[in-house]
């Protein structure tokens, strides 16, 4: 697929971008999500929550299976809001890659991929005044990015992989030491 | 409804306990205890300890979408949904089963199951004092306690003494002393914060929190495993709660008979005598209606609740709802705050950390208005609750940039010590602060549904604005930086501590219990929850309503003796 036709094709995808608030747009964050919108992502999303917490000395997103979670929580557990907000951003996310580089975003290398995360991030990082940034989350739902990386974060906490391997878990503590001298390499506690 | 005489007689026990929560249970206890038949009524399930704390032993990942109510939940269950999570949300009603009205925004968080809300408590267990007694009587606010602290000081001994509470005697007039455990440890940033604060301030102090909590095996419990589940109900027996202590003692007596899916509807009144003579029930499984028979009642079915039962409980003697000839019932609702506090993190101690969840944090004991000469704009005062760590993956994931390797690095390694902490303060007895049943609306079982109009007051307010500024001064003192007070405004009974709708006091024509927890215009019918607080004080009030209800089972069980009831 070129470039050109390829933009064409994801374009309809691309609702929301940066307008400002209109009734389209309350409409838009308000139309109904199938649960399939998001199972249809399962790769891309395993990617992107790879991207955000990789496999290092310890296991990754991916290794975790944090896309079911991000998946399960967006599907049960999240507004319709934030689900449009959500699924928006996906869509604008490949707008981005196929702007940028001419193809899906999961054909793209590692580099060009983290350039187009990247640029997620820098569109999440909202306005400089924090209470309009609360007001902007409280309408419109948390930035996609910011929702993206707080569920893998989440996911990859509360997985096996992730609780006992990137970080450490007491299943039963027994005692409570109040004050030890912290270890090298010391991990956090996977859970308070 | 006709009743043989056979059914009759089974129907009939020496002492009905209405509800099987934290003061219920205790009821049920120490009326079995003292050789009583005691039926002991529930309106929920049946909880029985270990068996069914379904979610005690599971880990983290055992939750599909971790800690997450999904939005059909919290839809059908705005209030509760807000207190439970898919770990605990069995031990919580459903809103959509068990309607109320707010008539102004009011949190009523419930428990229906054997056991209450003792499963899902914070166990933060403190003594009132004369401070507290005292308080309505200086300043002319309520009624005056018909108590002292003298008067309950053995009564909190012997309630402590069977729970288990761990705490450390800090020898303070306002805050007396209990039988404790061995306390809990504070880690070194609340040690830090303790020392600045005894340097700074040498009336104030900083101590671990006294819980219901056993720091060692105690009565075929515990010890704590410190792995901070308990609203899941405790595997280990670690922690009060009626199912593990209170219910199996008074099993074992062989005098209990617990009926749970018991909804009582009606105290029932005897004209003749001037005594209830027993209740009425309907059973939730069958639709049955029936009546129970005892020569006392206990009423412990939780402050809004009982307040509830007693207005619907009409007869040609009680028109305004039973023992209500001062008017008072219902009135008078209190909870505390919890609202206000301070936030802040400090950059020392980053070569220090710890080990075990500790189910509790710090307390710091009042600290205004103790001395009668103190000019503040509010009356009475606060304790501040709180706790002291190191930002972990939840608190990192919203204070660090990026993504990828470094991104990752920073989440899974202990960030910097941080202190949380807010205020728990006094609310006043306010005549309009009230429940009334609302006869044109009924739930499922045909009854009224409870209308709850509360506001917090001038005098709450002020009490914040304090509380926020004195906390954050003390985490400056202490070298916090980025330090953030807050006011979360949360609505009436966020805190979970209603009080008041019944209280006690020594005039009838102004309150509804006697000096011993007994109604003044019912002698037989004592209620020991929290609808016969006076005052609020500002300490958690649960270990308060034990040490009532074990003094007026004693003294009901006397009085029984000796024919005057
Ligand atoms: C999350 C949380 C944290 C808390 N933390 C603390 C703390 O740290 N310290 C503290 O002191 N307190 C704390 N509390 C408050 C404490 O739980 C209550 O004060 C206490 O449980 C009240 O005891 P109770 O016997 O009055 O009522 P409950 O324990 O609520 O029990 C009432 C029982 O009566 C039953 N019932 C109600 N109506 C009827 C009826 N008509 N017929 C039959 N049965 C009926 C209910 O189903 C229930 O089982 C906390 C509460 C919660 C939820
Ligand atoms: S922290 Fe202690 S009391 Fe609480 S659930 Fe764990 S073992 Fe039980």
């Amino acid at each position: 697929m070129d470039r050109r036709s390829y933009l064409k094709s994801v374009a309809g995808l691309a609702v929301a971008g940066t307008a400002s608030f209109s009734v389209f747009k309350w409409f838009s964050i308000h139309r109904k999500v199938v649960p399939a919108e998001f199972s249809s992502k399962h790769e891309l999303l395993a990617e992107l929550a790879e991207m955000i917490i990789p496999q290092t000395d310890t296991p990754g997103a991916k290794a975790a299976n944090v896309h079911e979670y991000i998946i399960a929580v967006m599907v049960d557990c999240t507004s319709v809001k934030e689900q449009n907000k959500f699924i928006d951003g996906i869509a604008e996310l490949e707008e981005y890659a196929a702007r940028e580089y001419g193809k899906e975003f999961l054909k793209c290398n590692p580099a060009e991929r983290k350039a187009v995360l990247k640029q997620m991030a820098k569109n999440s990082s909202g306005y400089s005044y924090k209470i309009l940034n609360k007001i902007n989350n409280k309408i419109f739902g948390k930035p996609f990015f910011l929702k993206l990386r707080e569920l893998t974060v989440e996911g990859y906490c509360q997985s096996r992989l992730g609780a006992t391997q990137g970080l450490a878990y007491d299943y039963i503590p027994g005692t409570f030491e109040a004050c030890i001298p912290i270890r090298p390499n010391q991990r956090s506690w996977a859970t308070k | 409804m006709y009743i043989s005489d056979k059914n009759k007689i089974l129907h009939t026990y020496d002492a009905i306990v209405i509800g099987s929560g934290i003061s219920g249970g205790w009821a049920a206890m120490e009326l079995c205890k003292k050789g009583m038949k005691t039926l002991l009524l529930e309106r929920g399930r049946d909880v029985k300890h270990l068996v069914d704390y379904p979610t005690a032993n599971l880990n983290p990942w055992d939750f599909k979408a971790g800690m997450n109510n999904t939005i059909q939940d919290r839809e059908a269950n705005p209030v509760q949904s807000s207190a439970y999570s898919p770990a605990d949300k069995h031990f919580y009603v459903s809103d959509a089963e068990h309607p109320y009205i707010q008539e102004k925004p009011f949190n009523w968080y419930r428990g229906y199951q054997v056991g209450g809300r003792s499963l899902t408590w914070g166990r933060q267990c403190y003594r009132l004092s004369d401070l507290d007694f005292e308080a309505n009587h200086r300043d002319g606010t309520g009624v005056d306690w018909p108590i002292r602290y003298k008067d309950l000081e053995q009564w909190y001994s012997y309630a402590e003494s069977f729970i288990g509470v761990s705490g450390n005697r800090e020898n303070l007039g306002h805050l007396p002393d209990g039988e404790f455990l061995t306390p809990m440890e504070l880690n070194c940033i609340e040690k830090h914060l303790g020392d600045s604060i005894r340097k700074n301030d040498e009336h104030r102090l900083l101590t671990i929190a006294r819980v219901a909590n056993l720091t060692r095996g105690w009565d075929n419990r515990g010890p704590c495993q410190n792995r901070n589940l308990c609203t899941r109900g405790c595997p280990f027996g670690g922690y009060f709660s009626s199912n593990s202590s209170t219910i199996p003692a008074a099993m074992a007596t062989g005098n209990l008979t617990l009926r749970p899916f018991s909804i009582v509807t009606e105290i029932l009144f005897d004209e003749q005598k001037q005594k209830a003579r027993g209740v009425r029930v309907i059973d939730t499984l069958t639709s049955e209606v029936h009546e129970f028979y005892a020569k006392i009642v206990f009423v412990n079915a939780s402050t809004i609740a009982t307040a509830g039962l007693l207005l619907n409980s009409v007869s040609s003697r009680f028109p305004d709802g039973f023992g209500n000839g001062s008017g008072q019932i219902g009135h008078n609702l209190m909870d505390h705050h919890s609202s206000a506090g301070a936030y802040g993190v400090h950059d020392q101690f980053t070569d220090q950390y710890y080990k075990g969840r500790r189910p509790c944090g710090f307390l710091i004991p009042r600290y205004r208005n103790l001395h009668p000469g103190e000019k503040l704009n509010f009356k009475r005062g606060y304790n501040i609750q709180g706790h002291g760590e190191r930002q972990e993956w939840m608190d990192k994931a919203q204070s660090i940039d990026g993504f990828g390797e470094d991104f990752k690095a920073g989440l899974t390694t202990p960030g910097p010590w941080t202190v949380w902490m807010a205020g728990w303060g006094e609310c006043l007895p306010y005549f309009d602060n009230q429940v009334t049943p609302d006869p044109s609306k009924k739930d499922k079982w045909g009854q009224p549904l409870l209308k709850i109009d509360f506001t917090f007051r001038e005098n709450e307010h002020k009490m914040m604005t304090d509380i926020e500024q004195t906390s954050a001064r003390m985490l400056d003192q202490a070298g916090f930086k980025h330090i953030e007070s807050f006011n979360y405004n949360k609505p009436g009974g966020s805190t979970i501590h209603e009080m008041g709708t019944a209280r006690m006091g020594n005039d009838p024509k102004t309150s509804v219990l006697n000096k011993f927890n007994q109604m003044h215009e019912a002698k037989n019918v004592f209620i020991t929850d929290g609808s016969c607080m006076t005052s609020s004080a500002c300490q958690n009030p649960s270990l308060t309503y034990m040490a009532l209800t074990a003094r007026a089972s004693q003294f009901a069980y006397e009085q029984l003796k000796k024919g005057e009831l």
